[in-house]
């Protein structure tokens, strides 16, 4: 797997991602995650905020201030994705999270379906890299970041999601965990 | 003209950990709090104003009543 | 590409609705006010997150919790 450097988190993955009890190993895979303004001002709870400043203060994180130009390209896309009815709601702390990812070619870290699809539906970011949590903690074990239990191969993905109430995608699962069983062989 | 002694970043951090009120800190709402502490230890004014959901200017004066010095 | 993309996502989507369905707590849920039911009901059918918190005038976050409180997982 690729390395890569930058990340761009969104308000649905941090708020998330916050109360996994793995939540640093991010910092072990991204040189540093930006945080753009507009998501930090979205996150309220004294837990995710109190991890996200100590976070910043440890420079694992960065703020990211988007300039007008950005913007401005964040606003079209909330437009374009109005047109496409498959596309769930996206708002701008996710879209300035996709241009970011398209103009600087960073990993945008994202929970939300509509974010999910628009590389899949509207062509200007299909170069855009969107990962959900479980392509972080894929790449966090396929990296060696974290040591897998190989006679449990899915185990890390269930502590996310007894952490967080969050449910993988059955298919989409059996991939990830597939592929960690290939690395457990040494394939 | 240079008048000198430019304080080290740690030294300016120590500085501020010093000096600041964490009585009066740790009795804000959670996102002030986190504010300054990140203040405290970073001495970006911006971002801790981010942080806090304030203007630069309000959490400059949140600054001050925390007894945090701005250390150039 | 599309048509072959499209089916795929159809059924994910029901796996997750079924899911979203079947794990959710109804007693909690129609326990609430109308405009949180109503929202947490809408999240449950078709899982946009930015929607329901919208209909439920909650930040993101707050709605986040709810659903936690009514056991609603993501899925994503």
């Amino acid at each position: 797997m690729l390395r890569r450097v930058f990340a761009v988190a969104d308000t649905c993955f941090l708020i998330d991602w916050a109360r996994f009890r793995r939540r640093d190993l991010l910092f072990r895979l991204f040189k540093t995650v930006f945080v753009p303004e507009d998501v930090l001002n979205e996150v309220r709870s004294e837990g995710t905020i109190a991890w996200i400043s100590s976070a910043l203060s440890r420079d694992y994180l960065a703020l990211y201030t988007p300039s007008q130009d950005e913007v401005n390209e964040a606003r079209q896309l909330i437009e374009e994705s109005r047109l496409r009815p498959q596309i769930p709601s996206v708002d701008l702390p996710e879209t300035i999270c996709l241009v970011i990812g398209r103009r600087r070619g960073y990993v945008v870290l994202t929970e939300n379906r509509g974010a999910l699809l628009i590389p899949r539906y509207v062509s200007k970011y299909s170069g855009v890299t969107v990962w959900r949590s479980l392509e972080v903690i894929l790449a966090a074990i396929l990296e060696g970041v974290i040591k897998v239990d190989c006679s449990r191969p899915d185990e890390v993905f269930n502590e996310y999601s007894r952490d967080t109430l969050h449910i993988f995608p059955t298919k989409a699962l059996s991939k990830a965990v597939e592929e960690v069983r290939r690395k457990c062989l040494g394939k | 003209m240079s008048l000198g002694c430019v304080l080290s970043e740690e030294e300016a951090r120590e500085l501020r950990r010093r000096l600041a009120d964490w009585g009066f800190i740790n009795k804000q709402p959670p996102r002030i709090r986190e504010a300054l502490k990140y203040y405290v230890e970073k001495g970006d004014l911006y971002v801790a104003a981010r942080i806090a959901g304030l203007t630069v200017e309000e959490f400059n004066e949140l600054r001050v009543r925390a007894g945090i010095p701005n250390v150039a | 590409m599309l048509g072959e993309v499209e089916p795929q996502i159809t059924e994910e989507e029901r796996e997750a609705r079924e899911l979203r369905r079947r794990l959710a707590d109804w007693g909690f849920i129609n326990k609430q006010p109308p405009r949180i039911r109503e929202a947490l009901k809408y999240y449950v059918e078709k899982g946009d997150i930015r929607r329901a918190a919208r209909l439920a005038g909650l930040t993101i976050e707050e709605f986040r919790e709810l659903l936690r409180n009514a056991k609603i997982p993501v899925i994503v």
